[in-house]
């Protein structure tokens, strides 16, 4: 064993007092008697391990685990800065205090901002006792908030496996629903192709609602497919104009704009951080939308964005049949409708991407609407940096 | 005069192999249909070998690519290996949309990809496009004997 360790408990005669584990970096062993009873004057239960060198201090990291390291800045065959290096480097949290004589204020300065918890003159061994305590305090809040992070992110990181799992899930199911759901499609179709007529009346409505639930459940499992690749796709952020997207968007919409006579108008439309791709579909699918759910007068749908501190907000206003706001959070569930097929067609994934889209971008979208009076969808694109909302 | 144009489809899926038999019955009555379940099966009848030793050189095959024992991609490479084999043009014919498998397709070889149709009518005329561009507007390589 190298350098010496000399344990001594001081075994304390009044009220219990904390219990205090020290290591002390001393080669003074006068001094380092005066540095215990100042701990243990009224105030710790100290049990201390004096060394003056690396190799011993290594050693009663292991053996002793201090709460506490005081060490002396001037060491024969050390330098006692070096105690916070070992600590450091073996991940550590332990407070280290500097317990020395005067060292003048740029050193003593430099040493709390090397790491140093505190700096206390041995000519002032009264204050010691607080500045422990002080140290022991801010540790243990410092763990409370450290252990609270992780907790956080464990909680975090569950969370994103779940979503994920849910999503693969999802996915998966859904691919490989398509399989046998191609057999009845095909099949009921064969059947009431080459039956039709040859079976009696109720045998050709039968084979019809087998085929019709078929059909329209691949386009449900084909949707569901739709919606958790908004989360499996990699959105590609870029600046994207959105003036430019609304050229798209019109085409796209093209047959239904014409269709129906709709006026849809923008002005301005800013440039936004986002990915291309999914912010057409949001466009898309809310201007398709308004013009779906038109009332008797020709559709006019406008679209506008505006700039508030946090983030551009976007607007698309309609004079279409509005929805009650007791549907208002409703509808942007996957496959909830308000209205009968017959009605308006649709399976109700378009707004549940949209919100999809929106949320993992980091926005949010809502909407403001009276039966009868139109509505507006209303949603939010971060900015891509702070300087974005001063420019 | 033109032989009989013989056909293989390569699909573990007997209702698929079905639906392509009616369609073709209807757009090629004249066409020699084979079919065979799995990958091995596959290079078994390709090759003429065990129970396939009298089997006919197929002028075209179709190929589903999720198969038994080996997948289709696996047969398709195999076929490409071949110095007679690869001359029969290969049709995949997969309910998979992936792009991953439709370029893996074309960089093995495959003279063509096409997506099973959910819908009868898709099927039926996929199955008739099929029928129509191979054994009609295009020229096939001669059945090296």
């Amino acid at each position: 064993m190298s350098g010496t360790a000399v344990k001594l408990a001081i075994e304390s005669s009044a009220a219990p007092k904390p219990k205090l584990r020290v290591l002390l970096v001393e080669d003074n062993s006068l001094d380092a008697e005066l540095v215990i009873r100042a701990l243990r004057k009224n105030s710790f239960d100290v049990e201390a391990v004096i060394v003056q060198d690396e190799d011993s201090f290594i050693e009663a990291l292991g053996t002793h685990s201090p709460e506490v390291v005081l060490a002396d800045y001037n060491l024969p065959n050390w330098k006692g800065m070096e105690a916070l290096t070992i600590l450091r480097r073996q991940n550590l949290d332990i407070p280290m205090i500097l317990v020395s004589g005067a060292l003048g204020d740029v050193l003593a300065v430099e040493c709390i901002r090397q790491g140093a918890t505190d700096y206390v003159l041995k000519d002032g061994l009264a204050r010691l006792p607080e500045v422990v305590r002080r140290a022991l305090q801010e540790k243990h809040e410092r763990s409370l908030r450290h252990q609270a992070e992780k907790d956080l992110a464990k909680k975090a990181d569950e969370l994103a496996r779940s979503n994920a799992d849910l999503e693969q899930f999802a996915y998966v199911a859904s691919h490989d629903l398509q399989e046998p759901l191609r057999m009845v499609a095909s099949y009921t179709q064969l059947l009431s192709e080459r039956y039709r007529g040859k079976l009696d009346e109720n045998a050709d409505k039968f084979i019809g609602y087998a085929s019709e639930g078929a059909l329209r459940m691949q386009v449900l499992i084909q949707d569901l497919l739709a919606f958790s690749r908004v989360g499996r796709a990699n959105a590609t952020f870029t600046n994207v104009d959105c003036k430019g997207l609304m050229e798209e968007v019109r085409k796209s919409l093209a047959s239904a704009i014409q269709e129906s006579g709709a006026v849809i108008t923008d002005a301005d439309l800013p440039s936004v951080w986002t990915d291309r791709t999914q912010m057409s579909q949001v466009l898309q699918n809310l201007i398709g939308n308004a013009i779906k759910f038109r009332g008797t007068k020709p559709p006019t749908v406008s679209i506008q964005a505006e700039k508030t501190r946090e983030h551009w907000q976007f607007c698309v206003t309609d004079n279409g049949i509005g929805i009650s706001p007791e549907f208002g959070e409703n509808i942007f569930v996957v496959f909830q409708r308000l209205h009968a097929r017959t009605e308006y067609p649709g399976n109700g994934i378009g707004l549940a991407i949209c919100k999809k889209i929106i949320e993992r971008n980091g926005g949010k979208i809502w909407v403001e609407s009276q039966p009868g009076k139109g509505s507006t969808f209303k949603f939010t694109i971060p900015f891509q940096s702070a300087d974005e909302g001063k420019a | 005069m033109k032989s009989v144009r013989q056909l293989l489809i390569v699909d573990d899926n007997p209702a698929d192999v079905t639906l392509a038999r009616e369609a073709l019955e209807v757009c090629a009555p004249g066409c020699q249909i084979s079919s065979v379940e799995d990958g091995v099966e596959a290079l078994a009848f390709l090759g003429r070998r065990e129970k396939y030793a009298n089997a006919a050189r197929p002028d075209l095959v179709i190929l589903d690519l999720n198969l038994p024992k080996r997948g289709g991609l696996a047969v398709l490479a195999a076929m490409k290996a071949g110095p007679d084999l690869r001359l029969i043009p290969v049709i995949i014919f997969s309910t998979s949309k992936l792009n991953q498998d439709v370029v893996r397709s074309y960089e093995l070889g495959a003279n063509c990809y096409v997506c099973k149709p959910g819908n009868l009518n898709e099927f039926f005329a996929a199955m008739k496009s099929i029928e129509q561009f191979w054994f009609g507007a295009a020229t096939l390589p001669p059945r090296g004997e």
